[in-house]
């Protein structure tokens, strides 16, 4: 190798553009030996299984899984879905599932840690406390609600009937019109405490002086709430609302151990839906197209997750 | 904007006010919260400590008249059927989310130090890559990894669970510790290096030890999520002897339909190990989940 000053090497790498990219990859080659070994368990695990989802949406399959038997229809499978009443009621259910447990959450989550911000004696145990349901596990969850919604003998059917607000205890998850909001509830009360832990984390970063600065120039509690406070969460927000949304749109447990889909697919969204379709009726290659399509919206939300975290990593940048 | 001397007071008053009326708001709010969180968790502790019989009763005994830890003496009891069945999914669900969390953190480790400290080509991209499995739903890849375990001889064990939940606890896991490995200074290495140690040994003996804060979280992490864990255990899993906790306790139930004692014991004995390892370390855990999302 022969020596060159710092300035020659410099044009020289302007010059040749290409070959400088090759080079910065072989000058970096020890660093991807500490990224190797995840990027491979992810390749055979992921990878793969995106290739194969792709490929078996365009064929009709047996069922039973003897997958030689398969034949190629292109995308038959994606018009029959599209053109199926199911398809749309169980994408209404989704919506609903999806905004309403994203946006309550995340609303509740942000009071609590607005209103746990300042010190008070018992504040480390109250929060304690509100982050458990985070962490038991979801099918604990919906059983423990199954029970309380139990229509014979529920905790909150007996209250209701109790305070004389209903005749007889009224059927929470087994009624077409309850079931969706009943799920919802049970869902939030899962999530919320993941919004309070980020918006907490996000509070300590709006910078006290700010505030204390509003209030001396008589801004009342509301305007530096929405003045001050929250424009300094504006990225929080965007993340811990996409993250909620993701994982809305993709939760599956709660409305299957509670309810299966039913009654009469009033709770099916997609997630379930497609497992019932793979799973229990076997039609792996519409299964494959559903995903295909929720792939799809996905990689739409997750465009949005990346920039929302670039704009993070540009700021800190900058900063 | 000015006030005069004389509004002055009464303005300060008034303020006052409201602030104690947000604050008294404010204290409502967690009250009813905290109701929200705890009457479902103390009600599933009351139910487990009935009778079969006193469960099944309207108007509910809001405390049981005669108390009792039958639920919990059969399912811990190794002589009868439904406890051994219950210690062998406890016992099922503890390995396979052991297993799991030491492997995540070997993988992850290295994994997120590169992230943080190297730029090397391609990296933004592979970290994006990272993140966006976050994006998809457990769905999406079980037919094609339900094919792949039967191909690779894995269906019914539990390295299948475990190379699951390996590669879907990755991502989160490496985004934990960038987070931590961006927060050590990287003067620390140089000084080190000056000193005459190799770029490993300065990873070694400087930056793992003061990580082990995220370590311990992202370990806590992986150890939860694969302990709560259901669709793939419910999918790859089908012999008794094999299941874990929360497809072990469905079944129980789908043969038990009325046995809500039996059920709310078990559901609160899966849930203690997770609650317990959380409220001990819970101090990193939730700094690590937001430190990469909240740049101090």
């Amino acid at each position: 190798m022969t020596i060159v000053t710092g300035k020659a090497e410099a044009r020289r790498r302007l010059q040749s553009g290409r070959s400088g990219v090759l080079r910065k990859i072989w000058d970096h080659r020890a660093d991807y030996a500490y990224v190797l070994p995840a990027i491979a368990v992810m390749l055979i695990v992921i990878a793969y299984p995106i290739y194969y989802t792709i490929e078996l949406s365009f064929f009709k399959t047996p069922p039973g899984l003897q997958l030689r038997d398969k034949t190629f229809i292109g995308f038959d499978n994606y018009t029959a879905i599209l053109t199926s009443e199911v398809f749309w009621k169980v994408t209404w259910n989704t919506l609903i599932w999806t905004l309403g447990s994203t946006l309550i959450s995340f609303v509740l989550g942000f009071a609590t840690a607005l209103a746990l911000h300042r010190a008070f004696i018992g504040r480390g145990v109250l929060r304690a406390i509100l982050i458990i349901p985070w962490v038991i596990s979801a099918v604990a969850a919906s059983y423990i609600w199954k029970w309380i919604y139990h229509s014979d003998f529920g905790i909150i059917g007996a209250v209701l009937v109790g305070l004389g607000l209903a005749d007889r205890p009224p059927n929470f998850i087994d009624s077409v019109s309850t079931v969706l909001p009943s799920l919802i509830v049970v869902n939030i009360w899962r999530e919320f405490p993941f919004a309070m832990i980020m918006m907490m984390a996000g509070l300590q970063t709006v910078p006290e002086q700010l505030l204390r600065a509003a209030q001396v120039d008589g801004a009342s509690a509301w305007q530096r709430f929405w003045h001050v406070t929250f424009p300094h969460l504006r990225n929080v927000s965007t993340v811990t609302i996409l993250l909620l949304a993701v994982a809305n749109f993709n939760s599956f447990i709660i409305p299957w151990i509670m309810t299966g889909g039913g009654p009469s697919n009033a709770s099916h969204i997609w997630i379930t839906h497609i497992y019932e379709l793979a799973f229990g009726r076997q039609r792996w290659g519409v299964a494959s197209a559903y995903s295909v399509l929720l792939f799809l919206i996905l990689m739409t939300l997750g465009y949005f997750y990346v920039r929302a975290l670039s704009g993070n990593e540009r700021k800190e940048g900058s900063a | 904007m000015s006030t005069t001397a004389k509004t002055a007071p009464r303005g300060l008053s008034r303020r006052r006010m409201r602030v104690d009326g947000w604050r008294w708001a404010g204290r409502i709010f967690l009250v009813f919260m905290l109701l929200y969180t705890a009457v479902p968790m103390i009600w599933m502790l009351i139910t487990s400590i009935k009778s079969g019989f006193a469960a099944m009763q309207f108007p509910p005994q809001w405390w049981p008249d005669e108390p009792t830890l039958a639920s919990y003496e059969k399912l811990l009891d190794p002589q009868n059927s439904v406890g051994q069945d219950f210690l062998r999914f406890f016992w099922n669900s503890l390995f396979v989310s052991t297993v799991t969390t030491i492997l995540s953190v070997i993988v992850a480790v290295p994994a997120a130090y590169a992230f943080s400290r190297f730029s090397f080509p391609g990296r933004n991209f592979l970290f994006f890559a990272v993140l966006l499995r976050n994006m998809f739903p457990a769905v999406i890849f079980l037919v094609p990894l339900f094919i792949l375990m039967r191909l690779l001889g894995l269906m019914n064990t539990h390295g299948s669970l475990i190379l699951t939940y390996l590669t879907f606890g990755l991502p989160l896991a490496i985004w934990l510790l960038k987070g931590f490995y961006d927060n050590i200074p990287v003067q620390l290495e140089q000084a080190a290096r000056i000193d005459g140690a190799t770029r490993f040994q300065a990873f070694i003996l400087i930056v793992m030890p003061l990580s082990a804060p995220g370590i311990i979280a992202t370990a806590i992490y992986s150890f939860i999520g694969a302990w709560n864990e259901y669709i793939y255990a419910y999918t790859f899993l089908t012999k008794n002897d094999q299941l874990t906790l929360p497809v072990g306790i469905q079944r129980f139930f789908s043969e038990n339909t009325t046995d809500f004692p039996g059920l709310m014991a078990a559901s609160l004995m899966m849930s203690v190990p997770v609650v317990v390892l959380f409220l001990v370390l819970q101090r990193y855990f939730v700094r690590a989940l937001t430190e990469g999302a909240v740049k101090h």
